[in-house]
């Protein structure tokens, strides 16, 4: 009965648009009150959930994004993804993934990912002839490689949650960051040529060493928080905030379009996003105690493993419940909800945890995408101005592209594990 | 009314920045400490999850207001008027009582801190675990003026990012 009430007030709370964070805390708090547990427990678990070394790094990775974004870097990876694919038919098109990719170097959030690069790149590529539509679900999907790519919010989650090193989820998620990107890329251009889409006139290589040089110090960011966390000179809190310095630095110093006194909004807004993040964290944190003092991860893993111990078939049921569940629930709040009980799962079937967490995270980022709840998918429907409708039926053919690679992602650990075992080891 | 909230949101703006600054400063001198100064003091690490939960309790009313504490309004937003702002109402003061509720077990657990100190910085441990009720309580004053807003007609209830989207 208990276990009936948290249920309906959680999704109640959230078909009544109440905050996912506050819902959590909401159905938690109805579950202790009916089960005569003292609320205290509340705020002890929000603590245990916050007070974790790793969470440290969210606020400064948001950081290093937001200030790189306000200081020029984002004309200057297009630029460059401009020079280096533009010229092929469809050019544009491929140039907002190539960027993507690019930008989720520096970013950890697809969110960002898709407000800075679809701000440019939607309005840009309807000017030059491309449908609203292709143009707004081009931007939305290859957003969703921000966070697979390394840095990124929800590996950082992962990792506070299973206990699985941050430097190591954020390897395991370049190789399938990278597939992702390249696949989008192959989406684009079969569309491109079916549709008769312009393309760019080659630059030549002046302006591809131009504007390389000009993103270098965006680029380099990449290199810096990748490179700090494999030589393990830096833990990932210290390369977060290295980073936020290194990008302040870039802004002021070296692109010289960061105005200083935008810094100190810049630094509020982003400790605000840390902020609902965190929150989200500690109200999850007593969702998640709840969950495990009703059995709730072993019931699910015998209940399944009771039908089939098939691996194949395990790695499908999770990925068709988690594609399911993204299609309708925030990304972070379902990672959190849902990771433990289904790591498990996955461990019962001899499923590595590192392999469990990447294909995990990927397929809740394709959730940013899907309809009806789908950040991204609204944020560029508004960059464009379109209805939601449009932007849905243009982004099916990504939407299939991202599920292949999640299925080649869950089907052969050795995408996500490998560059681990090699560079960590 | 109006200046009221100004002053609360500047407030919680300016404790949020700080508590970001103490983190960046605790961290930069983790690094240079070890890196460059030869000089790795041992309370930088319990500082910065201090900061961190002090930048979480004052930045998540703020986070309410400007709407990056999410909802999924799908549903509430599609109904036809005025049910999407009778529903913010109730986003808004079922927040608000839910924070009230917790008050007293947030200042319970606070009050248990009394007697713990922390390992490295040897603070009292209450100071720390009030960052909880100064969590629920910027959370309660936020969704109260939202509540409080809407009832008064004086906003229509939308978070910050939406209102900047309606008006772009």
């Amino acid at each position: 009965m208990s276990l009936l009430i948290l249920m309906s007030v959680f999704i109640g709370g959230l078909a009544l648009g109440i905050p996912v964070a506050v819902t959590l805390g909401l159905a938690s708090a109805a579950y202790l009150l009916f089960s005569g547990i003292p609320l205290v427990v509340m705020p002890q678990k929000m603590y245990a959930g916050m007070d974790v070394y790793v969470l440290l790094c969210i606020p400064g990775f948001i950081l290093a994004g937001n200030l790189m974004n306000s200081g020029g870097i984002t004309e200057r990876i297009i630029r460059f993804a401009n020079a280096l694919v533009g010229w092929a038919r469809g050019g544009l098109g491929l140039t907002n993934v190539a960027a993507s990719m690019l930008f989720g170097g520096i970013s950890g959030t697809a969110v960002a990912d898709a407000a800075s690069i679809g701000g440019m790149m939607i309005p840009g590529m309807k000017k030059a002839g491309y449908p609203a539509d292709f143009s707004a679900a081009v931007t939305a999907a290859s957003s969703t490689v921000g966070p697979i790519i390394p840095p990124s919010v929800p590996m950082i989650i992962v990792g506070a949650l299973s206990g699985i090193s941050v430097g190591q989820m954020f390897l395991a998620g370049a190789i399938p960051g990278i597939m992702m990107g390249l696949a989008m890329m192959v989406t684009t251009y079969i569309i491109a040529v079916r549709k008769g889409f312009p393309r760019q006139p080659w630059q030549g290589f002046g302006e591809l060493g131009r504007s390389f040089f000009g993103a270098f110090w965006a680029i380099a960011m990449t290199v810096l928080i990748v490179g700090g966390l494999m030589t393990g000179i830096a833990t990932p809190t210290e390369t977060a905030v290295v980073a936020s310095v290194y990008a302040l630095f870039v802004g002021i110093v070296i692109y010289r379009e960061l105005p200083l006194k935008a810094v100190p909004r810049i630094v509020i807004d982003s400790a605000i996003s840390s902020a609902a993040i965190l929150a989200l964290v500690g109200f999850a944190n007593v969702f998640g105690w709840i969950l495990v003092s009703e059995r709730i991860p072993q019931t699910i893993a015998e209940t399944v493993l009771s039908i089939t111990d098939n691996k194949f078939l395990v790695i499908l049921l999770i990925n068709l419940l988690l594609l399911f569940v993204g299609m309708f629930m925030e990304t972070i709040a379902a990672l959190i909800i849902l990771f433990v009980p289904l790591l498990a799962l996955a461990q019962g079937v001899g499923i590595d945890p590192l392999h469990f967490a990447t294909f995990a995270v990927l397929n809740l980022m394709i959730g940013l995408t899907t309809p009806p709840v789908g950040v991204c998918l609204f944020i560029c429907a508004n960059i464009a101005r379109l209805p939601l409708w449009p932007v849905v039926k243009a982004i099916v053919p990504f939407l299939i592209t991202n599920i292949i690679v999640l299925l080649l992602v869950s089907y052969v650990p050795a995408f996500s594990t490998w560059l681990p075992s090699v560079l960590l080891d | 009314m109006t200046r009221l909230i100004d002053i609360i949101t500047q407030a919680s703006r300016i404790m949020t920045g700080l508590s970001f600054l103490v983190l960046m400063g605790a961290v930069i001198l983790q690094v240079l400490g070890r890196t460059v100064l030869n000089y790795s003091p041992v309370w930088t690490e319990e500082l910065t999850r201090f900061a961190l939960l002090y930048l979480a309790a004052f930045g998540l009313g703020l986070s309410f207001r400007s709407g990056d504490l999410v909802n999924v309004d799908i549903i509430s937003e599609a109904l036809p008027a005025p049910w999407p702002k009778r529903l913010r109402f109730l986003g808004a003061a079922t927040t608000a009582l839910l924070c009230a509720a917790l008050i007293g077990p947030a200042w319970k657990y606070t009050s248990i801190g009394a007697m713990q100190t922390s390992p490295a910085l040897l603070w009292r441990m209450d100071f720390i675990h009030a960052s909880v009720l100064v969590m629920i309580v910027s959370l309660m004053v936020f969704s109260a003026l939202r509540a409080v807003s809407i009832l008064t007609g004086a906003s229509e209830g939308l978070a910050q990012n939406r209102m900047e989207e309606f008006q772009s």
